[in-house]
């Protein structure tokens, strides 16, 4: 650890206060008696318990995780094949200066545009394959096509901080490529393909207008139940659902590390 | 026989290292062309189609919509499109910037750590993330409200009138937007300043003398690619978002995203939406293009 | 295809025909029904519900037009766009035959003028938009557009809603025009008119109907353009909440029922159209949402309450004042302008 520039910290604690006092409020709301959060009405676990017994949330939140966790495994690995691919082969510029623009096409495309897009795709394939009835794998093949942008710019980033006369010297030691892979590229990358694959899921969880012109009536996700509602007004359940997800994530995060931690002993 | 070449350690000849190269890239581009770039084309062409009587799409080709968008609509000549173009840029630029602003600092004290606490708290700068936007926002609403500390403060200070609440208004726009947009500058800037090599910083601090010419020639150039992407990945969501600002700001002011929603939605005109959304993207594209520019220039020092 | 695929989709196939033979798909606003009738539809016709939400008229619309016509069978939607979904072919005329409860409707609501002699659709529960306001806080009378469209008029802060048509729409009807009207002078007259309502120092911006209610609810307004079912609700609430047609008159809207081009069960569908049309269950769903149900036959048996209150069955005086809002078809794009241009100056 090094001494860092006075200013360093602050900055940053400003920046996690912006990040967590939504999740505060959300929090303090879902604790709250009353409906209208203005006042405070006094602490209940209520609205706990009817998210608990309520049907369509559960099971909307069962189809946005095993979206999320699918979408981004399959994004993740073709993400960084096509990041790895793009920067170890020596594409001619035109090639390279084409593909970088068409990987950045979800990035830039207006979410309805992306909906539409995706479902005219789908409403073509379906004349031959029906297995693209809009339901849980065109939900799961939509947000794959725009999480797999998001992850090849991360691990793109990433991988052009590798020194190339690094990758030289590990062909001198490892005679198959394999080898190089595993022990000297994946290494380096894992905080890449890491931090990337955070990001994809992160924006499977939340996006709703793609998910909601191409889900079917079974596979609604948790962003779509949640915009119906907030038209409705926010009910404090949804609060209640919201605090719970940020505990089951800062959970399994903790989880993670802990096994991480007796697996390698330092 | 091909011509043999090495590279990066590997002797091998050109078409066996594209093909090499082609089984690596071959699924996402595929998969991408598949369900992204068909049908895109398709909306392309979309966009010089007229609208039908009744919200339909007659396929009757047209310059009109790109008239449109030039701000010849049925009212006359007006500066509208181009306000709505403007406003957006502004807000992505500023909110952008902003993030730029938080995101450093955060990225160093993150890397700061050992590499185990490391991924905890980038893990920590995600979590909010996995809230919904929306809910989020409403948070910040409830939280700007005329009721709550944080205005009652600023009307101590004399900023608003008494009872008066900090939203809608500019700053709690901004207030969400950053606090939304955050989590996607930090986590690419980071993975750039993680592999900072701090000799050279320890160089420059002997060769410059000032901290902001250390900075920019050691720091920033090393951390380009980093930084690249988190412009983008803020910068563009940034230009095509519209529900904060309408929750936030009172939804007084239409800004890209809206204008393209609304073709899509109760005023079914298709074309025009296609039309406007394919602007976007290719105004987008250009922006890539210069970032990239500029990134490929500062690399070459 | 491969050859062991080929049985496999085949039995996914006929395994979606069976069960499209028993359940039935609704798509609706949420919160548009009651939930006890679900299991009660399932009594009566052996036929599952399952009901599908949305928030935005224009989401089911480009739902639909994108394929969505065989993922359900009925669809409730506004009269608005009724004219708009026929041309599109998005929905089938209905085999009268299976209704035989579309008897119970009331007169005022057969042969509309967007759907002749109801080839396509029924009502489901009509009403108006108009204005809420908070009475503590508001004393004038009597309830005039002016409260939101005019600043200097304006006796509190205030909410406008943001839906084009039915907001370009009112404020025509407040400058005394046809709440169709297509005339390019009008049109940017009352353009000019909710700009300058924009920019007003009271205004809170634009919000959906139930986001304007809430903000009256929770003191931030105090007076919101709202659908009259939501201000019926808040005033549950807060018996200091009223809700009132202006003056100068304002929009009637009707929910219809519709059954899908490509429905994928046709009989339940009719069979769904004609549950919600008994005298019952239309009064036990009316008595749930608290919006008025167009079924004559239902009116006895609906809560006394809701039947005095003028909010949701207004008195004939008001009734003449509320007026349909009509698909301009190709002026539309006039409209578009004109509401692009209230939200960029």
């Amino acid at each position: 650890m090094r001494r860092l520039a006075w200013w360093i910290a602050p900055a940053t604690f400003a920046g996690l206060f912006l990040l967590y006092v939504p999740l505060a409020a959300v929090a303090v709301l879902s604790f709250n008696a009353t409906r209208h959060g203005q006042s405070w009405g006094g602490f209940t676990w209520d609205w706990y318990v009817r998210m608990a017994h309520n049907q369509a949330i559960l099971e909307a939140a069962w189809n946005t995780l095993v979206v999320g966790l699918l979408s981004t495994a399959i994004a993740t690995v073709l993400g960084t094949l096509l990041a790895v691919g793009l920067a170890r082969i020596p594409w001619p510029r035109w090639f390279r200066r084409g593909s970088d623009l068409a990987i950045n096409l979800p990035v830039v495309t207006p979410d309805i545009l992306l909906a539409i897009a995706l479902v005219g795709a789908f409403a073509v394939l379906r004349e031959w394959w029906p297995v693209f009835k809009p339901g849980m794998i065109t939900l799961v093949v939509a947000h794959t096509t725009f999480q797999i942008s998001f992850v090849c710019l991360v691990v793109t980033s990433r991988l052009v901080t590798i020194p190339r006369d690094q990758i030289e010297a590990a062909r001198d030691l490892y005679a198959s490529r394999w080898g190089l892979w595993w022990r000297v590229l994946l290494p380096q990358l894992a905080p890449g393909i890491v931090a990337g694959a955070l990001l994809a899921f992160t924006i499977s969880l939340d996006d709703f207008v793609v998910s909601f012109f191409v889900t079917g009536p079974d596979s609604t996700t948790l962003p779509i139940l949640i915009y119906a509602s907030v038209r409705r007004g926010v009910t404090p359940e949804i609060h209640a659902l919201s605090t719970v997800i940020v505990a089951a994530t800062m959970l399994a995060i903790l989880a993670v590390s802990v096994i991480h931690k007796r697996h390698q002993p330092e | 026989m091909a011509r043999p070449i090495v590279i990066d350690g590997d002797l091998t000849t050109r078409p066996r290292l594209f093909i090499r190269g082609l089984m690596l890239i071959g699924w996402g581009l595929l998969w991408m062309a598949v369900f992204l770039y068909a049908p895109l084309v398709g909306l392309g062409a979309l966009s010089a189609a007229t609208r039908g009587e009744y919200g339909g799409v007659e396929w009757t080709l047209t310059t009109a919509n790109l008239w449109r968008l030039a701000g010849y609509d049925e009212l006359g000549f007006s500066y509208n499109n181009l306000l709505i173009l403007w406003r957006s840029v502004w807000l992505a630029a500023v909110t952008t910037g902003i993030c730029l602003a938080l995101a450093f600092p955060m990225a160093f004290w993150i890397a700061n750590h050992r590499p185990r606490v490391r991924h905890l708290l980038l893990a920590l700068v995600m979590v909010p993330s996995c809230v919904n936007l929306v809910i989020r926002t409403y948070a910040w609403q409830q939280l700007l409200g005329g009721q709550m500390p944080p205005a009652w403060l600023a009307s101590q200070l004399g900023l608003i009138p008494p009872g008066g609440a900090l939203y809608p208004s500019g700053f709690a726009v901004y207030l969400g937007m950053v606090s939304c947009m955050l989590p996607f500058t930090v986590l690419p800037l980071y993975t750039s300043i993680e592999r900072l090599d701090w000799n050279l910083v320890e160089a420059a601090r002997d060769l410059y003398g000032g901290r902001l010419r250390v900075f920019r020639h050691a720091i920033v150039s090393q951390c380009m690619p980093g930084l690249i992407a988190a412009t983008i990945l803020t910068f563009i969501p940034s230009l095509g978002m519209f529900v904060v600002p309408d929750l936030l700001g009172g939804a007084k002011f239409m800004l890209v995203g809206n204008l393209i929603q609304l073709q899509f939605g109760s005023m079914s005109d298709w074309p025009f939406g296609a039309a406007a959304g394919v602007f976007l993207i290719v105004a987008s594209l250009l922006a890539l293009v210069g970032l990239r520019a500029v990134s490929e220039r500062t690399e070459g020092r | 295809m491969p050859s062991p695929a080929r049985p496999l989709i085949a039995l996914l196939i006929a395994a979606s025909a069976l069960s499209a033979g028993e359940s039935v798909t609704a798509f609706m606003y949420s919160e548009y029904i009651d939930p006890s009738l679900v299991a009660e539809f399932t009594k009566r016709t052996g036929y599952d519900l399952k009901i599908e939400v949305y928030e935005a008229q224009e989401d089911m619309i480009a739902k639909l037009q994108t394929g969505g016509t065989d993922q359900y069978d009925v669809v409730v939607a506004t009269d608005v766009i009724i004219k708009q979904m026929i041309a599109l072919k998005l929905v089938q005329p209905l085999d009268q035959q299976l209704i035989p409860n579309r008897a119970n409707v009331a007169k005022t609501w057969l042969n509309p003028p967007f759907d002749a002699n109801n080839q396509y659709t029924y009502p489901y529960f009509w009403g108006s938009v108009g204005i809420m306001y908070d009475t503590n806080k508001v004393k004038a009378s009597p309830c005039s557009w002016k409260w939101v469209l005019d600043p200097a008029a304006a006796p509190g802060p205030y909410v406008l809603l943001d839906e084009a048509k039915t907001m370009l729409g009112c404020t025509l009807l407040a400058m005394g025009k046809d709440i169709n009207s297509v005339d390019l002078a009008e049109v940017r007259a009352a353009k000019d008119k909710l700009v300058a309502a924009k920019k007003g120092a009271k205004c809170l911006g634009f919000d959906s109907g139930t986001g304007g209610k809430n903000k009256v609810l929770a003191g931030e307004a105090a007076v919101a353009v709202v659908f009259n079912g939501d201000a019926a609700r808040a005033a549950l609430e807060k018996p200091n909440l009223r809700y009132e047609v202006p003056v100068e008159g304002g929009n009637l809207w009707v929910d219809v029922m519709l059954v899908t081009s490509k429905a994928p069960n046709k009989k339940g569908a009719h069979a769904l159209v004609n549950f919600l049309l008994d005298a019952d269950i239309a009064a036990r769903n009316a008595n749930f949402i608290h919006y008025a149900s167009p079924i004559e036959a239902a009116l006895p048996k609906i809560t006394p309450e809701d039947l005095k209150n003028p909010a949701i069955y207004p008195p004939a005086a008001v009734m003449s004042k509320l007026l349909y809002l009509q698909d301009l078809g190709k002026a539309s794009k006039l409209w578009d302008s004109a509401w692009t241009a209230v939200k960029s100056e």
